[in-house]
């Protein structure tokens, strides 16, 4: 989230679409209503009638899998009706760049593909440059190339007749969502998004979010109280372990993982430093160096040093070009590229899309670990469904892990807050911390390492690991770690920094090996003022709700990001009711002469860019600081299917043609080669639209809440939700056990035959959609039903590479028919 | 950290019970006599605990009653001081306690051998020493210093690993730390999918 | 008739359930293993292990849906029926708590005919448990005697549960009513002037759920009812019901 959920309250109109908040994010539904108590809007867009559309002011309909289109005809709705919020989208945004002239878009298809290798060349979207490199702006918009203008051409096509054509969304809907949406380009209105996997999940998953990005620079809604770009997250911790990167392509602090091209560090500055030649844009992310060699520091502590490139070469590179994401590790591991697993607090047996071929992947290993609370799928998956154990040779080893409250340490909500918590109880038997296993288990590793020698074993002699008191895993140790400390004296800006004094926050962190830092943006979590993180202030100077003083937020306590686009060129907030930032320095002879800031920790504490008496500044940057150029991205041509959305029918779809262009889905997906990568578009066999999502009373594989009575009680089985229409279309009764099949398998579920889902009327056809949620399994309860992943094919999204679950192709029968 | 309890109740009558005369059971209330009407909170003499809900990121507050004597939690319910749920929670926060309670909770090391049908109970010590074992052939046989090319990659590419957004920070990161100095680069999570 | 009330905003429940688990969670009552029987309501009814159970009601509406929560419990009557039906049988099964009105089955309710006793309240909330004892939501009394919001009430993220005395739930009612019949023609308070409990509802009560409000059973009327049920022997009202 680019804000935070108390802030959903300062919105004036909340667009609830790609998730499902009132019943995934249920608190959220506190600020939601407390906005509706002071007339806000609520707006919600699902295929189905939800929880949270019954609270809304408005719903509407429309088919999985054209967000894009809905969306894309709002960007149009906006432009053609002079809603947009003009001085925000010429002065902050890039709307003003030109682009150079290879850019191109025709029939689907930006300049630049190589249908061979199925790839964009993105040099092709480049802006036209000046002479000192910087880009070339006309703050008119008229310029036809300026990206407003190529945005105006690109959307013009999205008309209502096409946009409801696609997606079943009848065309006063549309009008009406796009109406009450577009009211909030005035300055001192706010819209929000609350989107989820309900965008993520597709083959255009940045694309969705990007649409509503454009939406929300055009309208002027980021930086200000009650807007921004919102993504729910749907696990307690999963936007910590993010920003710690538990993934493949980033470290700690979204730092590229080195490819093997990068082979030095200087290399890797080199490759991965952004570079701006406009005096103006701060393009934060030039420090990229200072952060990772305090990363490395933090790694390998007194280890790495200027002699060794900071131990850079002992950390592991990518090859080029290969991805290592989910679905790619599955697809290897399917191959038998694996000898070992571990699958650490996680049951991917149930999560992950196509969950056949992981199920079959998993019994091509030697070994796996599994870190649990509960048995699962995944531990027990030798003796699944259809498997033999006796022909399974895979080891498992089920190690029982504390619960939360079992144990100390911090996690990070979706609004960026990081909260420490306690442990209140001992885990149950055996059972303990995840800290204290992977302590024992990596020290073991090592003393065979150190025992035995073995193959490039400096890394694991060299990494720092000294996390524990009295034996057991501290976990203040490790935050220490994350924050980190000066390795010597050091002065800065007059002041000297003792040895092992933490460090006060990143904008103190060195290239030069005299800080470390386990995650940049975590500099200020815990430092020599204590655990910010711990932090219990309830009281909320800010008047908006910011609740500063309570936990602790990255980065340096910014509880609105990018919020100095919340205030006008010359520091005045845009809606003087709720200030996020404002401009508090004396002015002398019209010129702003002491720079202060009032409210939030302002985007960069630089002077406003214009004086009161009209005249611009050059001690300041643009207010878009994590871009190079410093503006907000209308145009966005780093991604790898283009600079601007573009509709794209899902990978398995029901349509036989994609009425935009005859680019029928995204060219640049990603597909998968087995033969359990199967992909059905306008099978018979398969003529329905399907989708997946969750319910309140359970998480995610249910691998928590299915052992818990109270809530099973209350969803005990896998259900397929429809409509009235299809149910009799196929003579199935409501509450009666029905068999839903894809291309990749099958599941048996309890038919809900509901009102909250009608057909869609596509491209002149009755279409007809069902959804399951993904909680089930087969070990726990008997006759709860097994994943909904076994439908779901194993394509993604080509930037993030995210599985497409949320739109598929199924058939409903009743069973034994 | 400090509590201070936002969500105390106004009643329309000053009284509110004094004393703790008898406890109510379960089930049914043991009023005797009647009359008194002395009504004791279970939770009265618990320790209370702060946490953070395990569930979806909203960072909803919990409060944990442990039993002094047994050490074990009663009692959960949402913390009243925090600012996002103001003691609020929804179904799943409001069942923490069967997550803290639970007797299917897996509380010995289990080890599946190959071609096995049955969990064995193990010791961590032989569990730990095991796995490090594999750990280390695993990685020593499939470690790639130089990749196709002949660029150095010193990466491991026989163990993969997913998860967990359901670790803590310092956990998360200390997880990495490992991972990567062993030098897997499959390395994935919940966040991808 | 001071004491305390709920007030049940249902235009402002988004049916999360926290409350249905919440009460479970306090007063120690377990599930059952329940299928799924074509709805998202469950349990499917008021049980000996829930007190508190959110009803879910869908209908179209102009076209479009409409989906309709009732966190359905005890109404704590001002004059209980049900107190009527239970001393009929066994002294003591019932506290009527004078400090905040709470209607509070006590352990001698074992082997009370659950049957007359949930015959006698409108509301058809009382149930038994396995070992026979009549039970139903206690108002959380141990809780509220000690200053401490009911369980349901605490655990509601959207104000739709509200507690507070019967002066300020009251007023509080009239207030959200007031705020949602512009919107909503039929919103509406159900049966007010008798219940502890008090629901707003934005349509017709009976979309909600059969027992919503104590006369909508063909035949006989909210105060009829109530009356026969104070006047009449506890047997006879379960019959003249059940005809009705």
């Amino acid at each position: 989230m680019t804000n935070h959920w108390i802030d959903i309250k300062n919105s004036d109109c909340i667009l609830i679409m790609g998730s499902n908040a009132a019943e995934n994010h249920p608190i959220s539904f506190r600020w939601v209503t407390e906005a509706q108590k002071n007339g806000a809007t609520l707006i919600s867009v699902d295929p189905r009638f939800t929880r949270t559309s019954s609270k809304a002011d408005f719903y509407t309909a429309l088919r999985s899998g054209t967000d894009i289109a809905f969306l894309g005809g709002m960007i149009n709705y906006i432009l053609s009706n002079n809603k947009y919020f003009k001085e925000y989208v010429a002065r902050y945004t890039n709307a003003c760049f030109i682009v150079g002239k290879k850019y191109g878009f025709h029939d689907g298809l930006f300049s630049g593909f190589d249908p061979k290798t199925r790839k964009y060349d993105k040099s092709y979207w480049a802006y036209e440059l000046d002479e000192n490199g910087v880009p070339k702006k006309d703050y008119t918009l008229k310029h036809p190339r300026t990206v407003f203008q190529l945005l105006k051409k690109h959307f013009s096509r999205y008309t209502l007749d096409k946009v409801s054509a696609v997606t079943g969304t009848p065309k006063e809907d549309l009008v009406k969502v796009y109406e009450l949406y577009s009211a909030t380009g005035k300055p001192d209105k706010a819209g929000t998004i609350m989107y989820a996997m309900g965008w993520t999940q597709h083959t255009v998953g940045v694309q969705n979010i990007r649409t509503m990005a454009i939406i929300q620079l055009l309208l002027g809604n980021m930086g200000v109280a009650g807007g921004g770009v919102n993504a729910l997250r749907g696990e307690s911790n999963v936007q910590g372990s993010t920003d710690h990167c538990l993934l493949f392509h980033i470290w700690p602090g979204y730092l590229p993982t080195p490819t093997a091209s990068a082979a030095t560090l200087a290399d890797y500055n080199k490759k991965y430093t952004p570079v701006s030649h406009d005096p103006l844009s701060a393009n934060w992310w030039q420090n990229r160096p200072k952060y990772v060699v305090s990363f490395l520091k933090a790694m390998f502590g007194d280890a790495a040093d200027a002699g060794n490139d900071f131990g850079y070469g002992w950390m592991p590179k990518l090859d080029d070009g290969k991805a290592y994401s989910w679905l790619d590790l599955f697809d290897a591991m399917y191959r038998g590229e694996f000898s070992g697993f571990f699958a650490w607090g996680q049951n991917p047996a149930c999560s992950g899309a196509n969950a056949a071929k992981t199920r079959e992947a998993l019994t091509r290993l030697d070994w796996m670990v599994n870190v649990n609370l509960f048995d699962n799928e995944t531990a027990s998956f030798w003796k699944g469904p259809g498997m033999d154990p006796g022909k399974v040779k895979t080891e498992v080893f089920f190690l029982p892990c504390a619960a939360f409250m079992e144990k100390e340490g911090s996690v990070t909500n979706s609004g960026r807050w990081a909260q420490w918590r306690y442990k209140a109880q001992d885990p149950p038997g055996e059972a303990k911390p995840d800290g204290d296993i992977m302590v024992e288990l990596f020290n073991e590793i090592r003393s065979l390492y150190a025992k035995e020698g073995g193959v490039f074993p400096d890394p694991i002699l060299n990494l720092k690991w000294d996390y524990t008191t009295d034996g057991k895993f501290d976990a203040h140790k490790v935050a220490r770690t994350i924050n980190g400390e000066f390795t010597r004296d050091v002065t800065i800006k007059d002041k000297t920094y003792k040895k092992g004094q933490l460090v006060p926050s990143f904008a103190f962190l060195q290239a030069d090996g005299s800080t470390t830092s386990g995650n940049w943006l975590y500099c200020q979590s815990y430092n020599e003022s204590g655990n910010n993180m711990a932090r219990r202030d309830t009281t909320d100077a800010s008047g908006i709700g910011l609740y500063s003083n309570w936990a602790w937020c990255w980065p340096v306590n910014r509880r609105i990001l990018y919020n100095r686009a919340s205030v006008d060129l010359m520091g005045r907030p845009w809606n003087p009711k709720k200030p996020v930032i404002a401009f508090a320095g004396e002015v002398r002879d019209g010129k702003y002469v002491t720079n202060k800031w009032v409210g939030d920790v302002p985007d960069g504490g630089w002077y406003p860019m214009m004086n009161p008496d009209g005249t611009l500044r050059t001690d300041t940057k643009y207010p878009f600081i994590m871009k190079p150029h410093g503006f907000g991205g209308i145009f966005g041509p780093g991604r790898n299917d283009g600079p601007f959305p573009e509709h794209y029918e899902p990978i398995e779809c029901p349509v036989e043609k994609n009425l935009f262009s005859s680019q029928f889905t995204n060219p640049v997906a990603a597909v998968y080669g087995t033969e359990k990568d199967v992909y059905k578009t306008c099978d018979p066999r398969y003529p329905f639209v399907g989708t997946t999502y969750r319910v309140t009373e359970h998480w995610q594989t249910g691998v928590l809440t299915r052992w818990q009575p109270w809530l099973l009680e209350t969803e005990p089985q896998l259900f397929v939700e429809m409509s009235e229409e299809l149910a009799r279309l196929r003579g199935i009764k409501n509450g009666e056990k029905v068999i839903v099949e894809s291309p990749r398998g099958a599941v048996e579920a309890v038919a809900m035959v509901t009102k909250r889902f009608r057909p869609f009327l596509v491209q002149g056809q009755e279409i007809h959609q069902v959804g399951l949620p993904w909680h089930y399994g087969w070990v726990w309860p008997p006759d709860g039903g097994d994943s909904a992943n076994l439908l779901s094919p194993s394509a993604g999204d080509p930037n993030t590479r995210i599985p497409e679950t949320k739109a598929f192709m199924v058939n409903v029968r009743k069973k034994g028919v | 950290m400090k509590l201070t309890r936002r969500d105390f109740l106004k009643i329309s009558s000053a009284a509110t019970a004094g004393l703790a005369l008898g406890g109510c059971t379960t089930m049914g209330f043991n009023m005797q006599p009647v009359q008194e009407q002395a009504w004791r909170l279970r939770t009265q003499d618990a320790k209370e605990t702060p946490t953070i809900c395990c569930y979806c990121a909203v960072g909803c507050g919990i409060i944990c009653h442990t039993d002094n004597r047994s050490g074990k939690v009663i009692y959960t319910e949402g913390d009243a001081d925090h600012p996002i749920n103001g003691g609020a929670l929804c179904a799943k926060g409001a069942a923490a306690y069967q997550i803290a309670r639970n007797e299917k909770r897996i509380t010995k090391v289990l080890y599946r051998a190959p071609y096995s049908s049955r969990w064995e109970e193990k010791s961590w010590d032989w569990a730990i020493k095991e796995i490090a074992k594999r750990v280390k052939a695993s990685r020593d046989k499939s470690f790639t210093v130089k990749n196709a090319k002949g660029q150095v990659v010193n990466r491991c590419d026989g163990i993969a690993s997913v998860g967990s957004a359901a670790l803590d920070n310092e956990e998360c990161w200390i997880y990495q730390a490992m991972l990567r100095a062993m030098g897997l680069v499959y390395i994935e999570h919940q966040a991808r999918i | 008739m001071a004491g305390m009330s709920f007030l049940v905003d249902t235009s402002r429940c988004t049916a999360c359930r926290g409350c249905q688990i919440a009460c479970k969670n306090w007063n120690q009552n377990g599930a059952g293993m329940t299928k799924n029987l074509g709805t998202h309501q469950n349990p499917p009814d008021l049980d000996g292990n829930t007190f508190k159970l959110v009803r879910f009601s869908e209908h179209l509406k102009d076209g479009k849906p409409v989906w309709y929560f009732f966190a359905d419990q005890c109404r704590h009557c001002i004059e209980p029926p049900c107190k009527d039906a239970i001393q009929g049988y066994v002294d003591g099964g019932v506290i009527h708590d004078e400090e905040t009105g709470a209607v509070v089955y006590t352990e001698k309710t074992k082997g009370v005919p659950v049957d007359e006793v949930r015959a006698s309240c409108p509301y058809d909330i009382p149930r038994a448990k396995d070992d026979g004892t009549v039970v139903k939501c206690t108002m959380c009394i141990d809780r509220v005697r000690n200053g401490l919001k009911p369980a349901c009430v605490k655990v509601c993220p959207t104000g739709a549960m509200n507690f507070g005395t019967r002066d300020e739930m009251m007023a509080l009612a009239q207030e959200r009513l007031a705020a949602l019949k512009g919107k909503f023609p039929k919103a509406q308070l159900l049966d007010p002037d008798d219940v502890r409990t008090l629901y707003l509802v934005t349509d017709d009560p009976a979309l909600y759920h059969p027992y919503a409000v104590a006369g909508v059973r063909p035949g006989i009327s909210r105060k009829l009812a109530l009356r026969k049920l104070f006047f009449a022997p506890a047997r006879n009202v379960a019959k003249g019901l059940r005809m009705g």
